[in-house]
């Protein structure tokens, strides 16, 4: 059979330890399945989505209750979005918890982080083009945040939303990053990402003489696979779209008044910030707010580089005992990350 | 000093005009961006005649987002903006909270509970000769 073009983008035969679920537990994958998703459906949320400050809000309305199929369309727009920070943290996590992120493979580790950073970005532009009365408070407190930086801060908040106050400018900035100024980066570094994990000797796994299994699958093997693993998340997306709605809320009126007053309703920031949140309450925002979160980001980052190099029997396998301090790492950033959450969550 | 070869001078050259253009595009690029389009915001708020604040009356304003008061010594403008990030204040029985990050301020407006640190702004006031009242935030 002469391969089709999907079978193309694959090897023609993989080591077999490679392509099993309990090892890569499909994350990468449903990762680009996922942002396939995100383009088609916000490609098609574009032809009715109005990114004015008088019409954003609305304009959802319309997409979420008169659009044939809009509402469905948004709520699978979401929660592709919600579940690929999941499952990208679950992606990152499983490289570091299996020493895959050793070397050759330290460069894509970087790559694959800053993929998770725009992700979140790109998360949280998205919830900010909703421009209802909710948005008001994370997109100010965000952006005041960013004002805390000394020297540049100013800068950077003028290129975020291009100056003035927060909720009653800005929409066009945050519209234009979501769809343009983070999408493309997402795209070129996540194309660049996929092509490093072949040029790196495809996912990480013992070297030919440390494997206790030397069995290849052939590309067709491997597509099926994945078009099994694209059905089963699929079927789950529908699922959840149909029966669980994408958060909405009213439109605020555009006068300051009204904004704040709506605003003050809900002051809890998205999901995935509520830990940033939760430190904000404790002091100093710039402290709280962007040197630990970044100190943090910098921390992960630099685990290949800073911890003893994995054995080369270890790559790949299970919380090895040669990458112990790595796992220690990222198991304490995760669980202060989680820990936060609930916290924001409960008060 | 060693020579240079023809060869590796030119490299070089034209290496450093490829940098040199890049950062200077990057640079015209970052101030492009860095442009603020919107209108300046509004600094200067008309409350209308003083006669409809009694004395001892506290005001809110919410489009400011301020706290108007009348006393004896006379009238006050109190931000309502947090001195934290910036969410506005919500009144409560022994001050103001602030919803965003657990603040808390008295009704003079200084700091009862962090984060926030420092107290509320008191903005400039002035009354006219027909004693309109006017609120400056900057």
């Amino acid at each position: 059979m002469r391969p089709s073009f999907f079978h193309h983008l694959h090897p023609p035969t993989i080591p077999a330890d490679q392509a099993r679920w309990r090892h890569t537990l499909g994350a990468g994958g449903t990762a680009v399945f996922l942002m396939l998703i995100l383009g088609v459906t916000g490609i098609l949320e574009m032809f009715y989505y109005i990114p004015t400050p008088e019409e954003a809000a609305l304009s959802v309305q319309t997409i979420t209750y008169h659009v044939p199929f809009g509402g469905f369309i948004r709520n699978l727009h979401y929660w592709s979005a919600q579940i690929l920070l999941i499952v990208s943290a679950i992606h990152l996590l499983r490289v570091v918890f299996t020493a895959a992120y050793s070397h050759p493979r330290r460069f894509n580790y970087l790559l694959g982080l800053a993929l998770f950073v725009l992700s979140i970005l790109l998360d949280f532009t998205g919830y900010i083009l909703r421009w209802d009365v909710d948005i008001c408070y994370p997109l100010l407190t965000g952006t005041n945040l960013i004002k805390t930086i000394p020297f540049i801060g100013d800068f950077f908040h003028r290129l975020a939303i291009g100056g003035g106050e927060a909720c009653s400018t800005g929409l066009l900035r945050m519209y234009v990053w979501h769809i343009f100024g983070l999408t493309l980066p997402i795209i070129i570094l996540g194309i660049w990402h996929a092509f490093r994990v072949r040029r790196d000797g495809g996912i990480a796994v013992p070297p030919p003489q440390a494997r206790t299994d030397n069995a290849r699958i052939s590309r067709n093997e491997l597509v099926r696979r994945e078009v099994l693993a694209m059905f089963i998340v699929g079927i789950a997306l529908i699922l959840l779209s149909s029966s669980v709605p994408a958060p909405i809320a009213p439109a605020m009126d555009s006068t300051p008044a009204a904004i704040r007053e709506a605003a003050s309703q809900s002051a809890k920031a998205p999901w995935f910030f509520l830990w940033v949140q939760q430190m904000l309450k404790w002091g100093d925002p710039f402290i709280f707010g962007i040197v630990i979160p970044f100190g943090i980001l910098i921390l992960v980052a630099i685990i290949p580089y800073i911890f003893p190099k994995p054995a080369d029997s270890d790559i790949g396998t299970w919380f090895p005992k040669s990458n112990r301090l790595a796992q220690i790492t990222m198991g304490l950033v995760s669980l202060i990350v989680i820990l936060l959450t609930l916290l924001a969550n409960a008060n | 000093m060693t020579q240079i070869s023809r060869r590796d001078f030119l490299k070089l050259t034209r290496n450093g005009i490829l940098y040199l253009s890049g950062l200077l595009a990057t640079g015209g690029l970052l101030r492009f961006l860095s442009y603020a389009p919107t209108a300046e915001q509004k600094t200067e708020f008309d409350l209308g005649s003083a006669d409809q604040y009694p004395l001892g009356s506290r005001t809110s304003i919410p489009e400011i987002p301020a706290l108007l008061i009348h006393a004896e010594s006379g009238f006050t403008a109190l931000s309502l903006t947090c001195t934290h990030l910036g969410c506005t204040l919500e009144p409560n029985e022994t001050g103001f909270a602030c919803p965003c990050h657990n603040s808390a301020f008295d009704s003079d407006g200084n700091v009862t509970h962090g984060p926030a640190v420092k107290p509320l702004q008191v903005l400039r006031i002035e009354i006219t000769d027909d004693r309109n009242i006017k609120v400056f935030t900057a």
